[in-house]
């Protein structure tokens, strides 16, 4: 760990550091919104305080370090998701999610794990030396992923699962991966999942509670307005609503409040700014985020190793897909899964794990004249 | 930049994952476009209506009351269990239906109709789900008010018909009003919704439009699960009009008294004031009791009685004396003289005609019940000879007799403020069908229409308002119930949008009597001979009031072939009248069914009903005999 020493300050990203804070702030405002009777909101800002000193530790360590660490992250990492099945886990909604550990509290160890798997692939991925991947190298970067990924389907916990995809994707992809590789993924994937659903639909693999919610997308008025397509129709009168500055007047009769909008602080929370700041407001907001993927980006470009780029580049995949994710289930049309929109959803797992990655690429920028 | 020399493309694969990045951020832009901008207004208006809910508040309906203010409807609060039809929770109705049945202990059946009439409904209205809810349902509905948030509890106003059975057939009843109404372009026009509440029957129908209740609501706002969270807006319901009707309730508990006291407990009695055609009384037997429908159509118990009701062979959801058509027999004589006399078919100087103990058409004789030589018009009304209206009618021929019946109105409707009226029938009815089937109208229909036989059959109502009109020397009033409608205050401020305008009070709308014309001489003879049935020894002799001289007539309707007429199948017995003769307060028709002679068996009833009435106006009976003056 580097002191703070005045070249530490002088290289330290400010401009990702303040725009993570704004956004995290501004999901404050609207978990405020949200449920304006909970003290979510207050919660939250505890977990930004922590987490935000998570970042500067994470940020003024030397990455290199840590990474070189990374086996035993990634070991403690398997182990917590272990913790989870076991009799420590918590079970809410059928899904063991959740670990309660003495003195540390209650935590979802996925959102976390995905550190360490980044760590560990960028260990092995950052050192090799061809310069197309090989098999064998995909094959070993399969199994890496393959640990944590099984355990959380066991939770199971598919909405998490999904996205620790992009890391992978990511690695691969600027690994050297041969471009053919990636069309034909592309091809099969396109040609693959309508196939899979119509013969999982034949031969019943796909139960219906699952095919309504893949149907509740394409037309959600008709499949059961007042079951599996509830969520998405009630997401979606939210969001229009806010029209273009969003609603003004009695907070009290907004679609949170009125408990319309189903967990309008977590999963829906990007509903919650849309109802109540509009257009206007959400398009700052994916704006926002722009500019931050835009920063880590650009620090990705500028790593002193490669180890470095591919982990600020498997995060920025993994928080761009996540939010893609989140908005478009918001927007009604991608289907209703778990997925947290990042510094935004209320919950201090999230916002931690969030801000610990967002302190990796800080800290590979500031050495990024190092050697 | 020296690790961009190990990977082919480095550079160019990391601006591919930005590019990839901003295109999705791009699209989600442009999703939030097309829902806030484009089609903000629709997704606002979409949450405005699933989360305001308009709560009815049910108006009490108006009460009626007889001519002393007595009551004889009214509504009293009840707690209904009531279900919303809350857009959400009603995906799993196989479930609730068990819930619901189970815990409010209602038949599975009954409550699946239920919920398919709430299917009809808009979203978020409301419909009873039990009526008259106990406190073990009550305490039920809050201890599940979590699980199902859609059920609440509210105190409405039920109708309540304390006296029962008593009136049953004026008053009617109501009830829910029915898919096939609903369907109806009437009611549609109206704004009828599922649910509501209407007249059935009787003066609940006829005047439902004054009796209802103008419905207030309450403006509510909900959450998801239909809980209120804030009230926007009160509309106060505007009540029914009170309804004070022609009804004496005493008169009418000596008539449903008197039919119940019958030989075959079945017949009807009428009572009006021939002055300006007040019914005072109207019973009708068997009778039925309106509550049954009111409280029991949501009850086992209740729907079996209603059933039964509607199989059982008396017909007890009849009202006879509107929709009942009997063969008049010798009450029809009346009318008929007065017919003769108008037409010119006899005159008062020379009124007598032939009895002949009968007449005989072709070769069959046609018999009178004795031989009364050759009687004039008012002995032959007092011994109700038949031979003379047998050669009357064929005097007056079947044209004069469907000239008496138009006269008397006869061919149409009373206009009695009741719905489902039934209009007589008579010559005049069966003249078209006679002659395409038997080619002429031939003597012996003609004999037989005039003694009120074979093509006649008449309503009790139709009999009593032209026989009443003789009383009344040619004023024929429209027989009603309605005495006035009270006035109702306005609701809310005028040019509040909330505003109900206030309803003015009213009377009967129909005062002024049609008028058969006659000379004061050929009423005169008439009535004596009327006047004679009761008091100088004629067919009801036995009825006779000293003091208070009934002018009547009997009537024998004959149901099976003469001399059969024993069992189930023995004549209507009719007697009709007014009082007192020369100056009538009061006219009374009474109707058994299959009990035999008229004067034995209605006579009596009608008796009573006078005693009755003179009970309470003089306070006591007439103690000094008044012989008719004339």
């Amino acid at each position: 760990m580097v002191a703070l020493t005045e070249r530490g300050l002088r290289d330290f990203d400010w401009q990702t550091a303040v725009l993570a804070i704004l956004i995290s702030f501004f999901g404050v405002w609207q978990i405020h919104n949200a449920v304006p009777s909970e003290n979510y909101w207050s919660k939250q800002i505890f977990g930004i305080a922590v987490a935000f000193i998570a970042f500067l530790i994470v940020a003024f360590t030397d990455y290199r370090r840590l990474i070189d660490a990374a086996p035993l992250f990634y070991a403690f990492g398997l182990l917590l998701l272990f913790l989870v099945l076991t009799p420590l886990g918590v079970e809410i909604n059928g899904q063991k999610a959740w670990v309660r550990l003495p003195l540390v509290g209650q935590f979802q160890p996925s959102e976390f794990v995905k550190i360490p798997t980044v760590l560990m692939l960028a260990k092995y991925f950052g050192s090799r030396k061809s310069s197309v991947l090989t098999l064998r190298e995909a094959l070993v970067g399969g199994a890496i992923f393959a640990g944590p990924l099984a355990l959380i389907m066991l939770e199971p916990d598919a909405g998490q699962a999904i996205t620790y995809f992009p890391i992978l994707a990511a690695m691969f992809f600027l690994s050297g991966i041969k471009i053919r590789y990636v069309v034909i993924g592309t091809v099969l994937a396109a040609v693959m999942v309508p196939t899979a659903y119509i013969v999982g639909v034949k031969t019943g693999k796909i139960k219906r509670y699952q095919q309504e919610r893949i149907l509740a997308i394409i037309d959600p008025d008709r499949v059961d307005p007042r079951g599996y397509g509830y969520h998405t129709i009630q997401s979606v009168i939210t969001v229009g609503k806010g029209g273009i500055s969003g609603i003004k007047g009695d907070p009290e009769t907004s679609q949170s409040v009125l408990k319309f909008l189903p967990e309008p602080q977590t999963d829906f929370i990007f509903a919650v700014t849309a109802e109540n700041t509009g257009f206007i407001g959400c398009v700052s907001l994916l704006l926002a985020y722009a500019l931050l993927l835009s920063r880590m980006i650009a620090s990705a470009r500028q790593a002193s190793d490669r180890a470095g780029m591919l982990v600020i580049m498997s995060i920025v995949c993994g928080l761009a897909f996540q939010i893609f994710m989140n908005v478009g289930m918001a927007l009604g049309f991608l289907p209703v899964i778990g997925v947290p929109l990042p510094l935004m959803s209320a919950g201090l797992s999230a916002i931690l794990s969030t801000f610990i990655a967002i302190g990796f690429v800080v800290s590979v920028r500031m050495r990024r004249f190092v050697n | 930049m020296k690790i961009y020399d190990h990977v082919q493309n480095l550079s160019a694969r990391v601006g591919a994952i930005q590019v990839i990045a901003f295109v999705l951020l791009t699209l989600l832009g442009a999703r939030l476009y097309y829902l806030q901008v484009v089609n903000g207004e629709y997704y606002s208006d979409r949450a405005e209506n699933q989360r305001i809910r308009m709560i009815p508040i049910p108006a009490p309906r108006g009460a009626i009351f007889d001519r002393k203010g007595r009551i004889l409807v009214d509504s009293r609060p009840i707690y209904n269990v009531v279900i919303s039809n809350d857009g959400l929770k009603h995906a799993a109705g196989a479930d609730k239906v068990v819930d619901y049945s189970q815990g409010l202990r209602l038949e599975p059946q009954f409550v699946t109709e239920r919920l398919s009439v709430l299917k009809k409904q808009n979203e978020f209205e409301s419909l009873v789900l039990k009526e008259n809810a106990t406190i073990e349902d009550i305490a039920w509905v809050e201890a599940h008010s979590l699980e199902l948030p859609e059920l609440r509890v509210e105190l409405q106003p039920q109708r309540h018909y304390p006296l029962g059975t008593t009136l049953a057939h004026v008053l009617g009843y109501v009830g829910e009003i029915s898919p096939k109404q609903l369907e109806s372009d009437t009611y549609k026009e109206k704004g009828f919704r599922p649910g509501d509440i209407i007249g059935k029957g009787g003066l609940e129908q006829y005047y439902d439009e004054f009796l209802r209740g103008r419905p207030g609501y309450k403006k509510v706002i909900v959450d998801s699960r239909g809980r209120v969270q804030s009230e926007l807006e009160t509309v106060s319901p505007q009540s029914g009009q009170d309804l004070v009707t022609t009804i004496d309730l005493d008169l009418q508990m000596t008539a449903e008294d008197q039919l119940a006291k019958s030989s075959t407990k079945r017949g009807v009695v009428i009572a009006m004031d021939p002055n300006n055609g007040e019914i005072l009384a109207m019973a009708s037997a068997p009778s039925f009791d309106p509550n049954i429908f009111v409280k029991g159509a949501s009850t086992p118990e209740g729907r079996k009685q209603i059933a039964e009701y509607w199989k059982d062979e008396t017909r007890p959801l009849l009202n006879r004396a509107i929709q009942g058509r009997y063969p008049p027999g010798s009450t029809w004589k009346i009318p008929e003289s007065v017919g003769a006399l108008q037409e010119g078919a006899i005159t008062v100087a020379h009124s007598n005609i032939l009895c002949g103990g009968g007449i005989t058409i072709g070769n069959k004789l046609t018999r009178c019940m004795n031989n009364h030589g050759s009687p004039p018009l008012d002995t032959a009304i007092t011994r109700s000879c038949d031979g003379y209206y047998y050669r009357l009618g064929l005097k007056m021929g079947i044209e004069g007799i469907i000239k008496m019946v138009e006269t008397f109105g006869f061919d149409k409707r009373s206009g009695v403020d009741l719905p489902n009226e039934k209009v007589p029938q008579t010559p005049k009815t069966w003249m078209k069908y006679v002659l395409k089937h038997e080619g002429k109208w031939s003597d012996i229909r003609t004999v037989y229409a005039s003694i009120g036989q074979d093509t006649v059959v008449v309503t009790p109502i139709s009999m009593l308002r032209a026989v009443s009109s003789v009383g009344m020397r040619g004023k024929e009033y429209i027989p009603h119930f309605l005495k006035e409608f009270k006035p109702i205050a306005a609701v809310g401020e005028e040019g509040d949008p909330n505003y109900i305008a206030a309803r003015a009070g009213f009377t009967f709308q129909h005062p002024e009597p049609t008028l058969i014309e006659l000379q004061p001489a050929q009423w005169d003879l008439v009535l004596k001979g009327m006047w004679g049935v009761v008091n100088a020894g004629g067919t009801a002799g036995s009825i006779r009031i000293p003091g208070f001289d009934i002018a009547g007539k009997t009537g024998t309707a004959q149901v099976a072939e003469v001399g059969k007429d024993v069992g189930a199948n023995k004549d209507h017995s009719w007697f009709v009248s007014f009082a007192p003769a020369y100056k009538p307060e009061m006219s009374v028709i009474a109707l058994i069914e299959n009990s035999g002679f008229g004067a034995a068996n209605a006579g009596p009833v009608a008796k009573a009903m006078y005693e009755s009435y003179l009970s309470r106006r003089d306070g006591q009976l007439p103690a000094t005999q008044e012989v008719a003056a004339r």
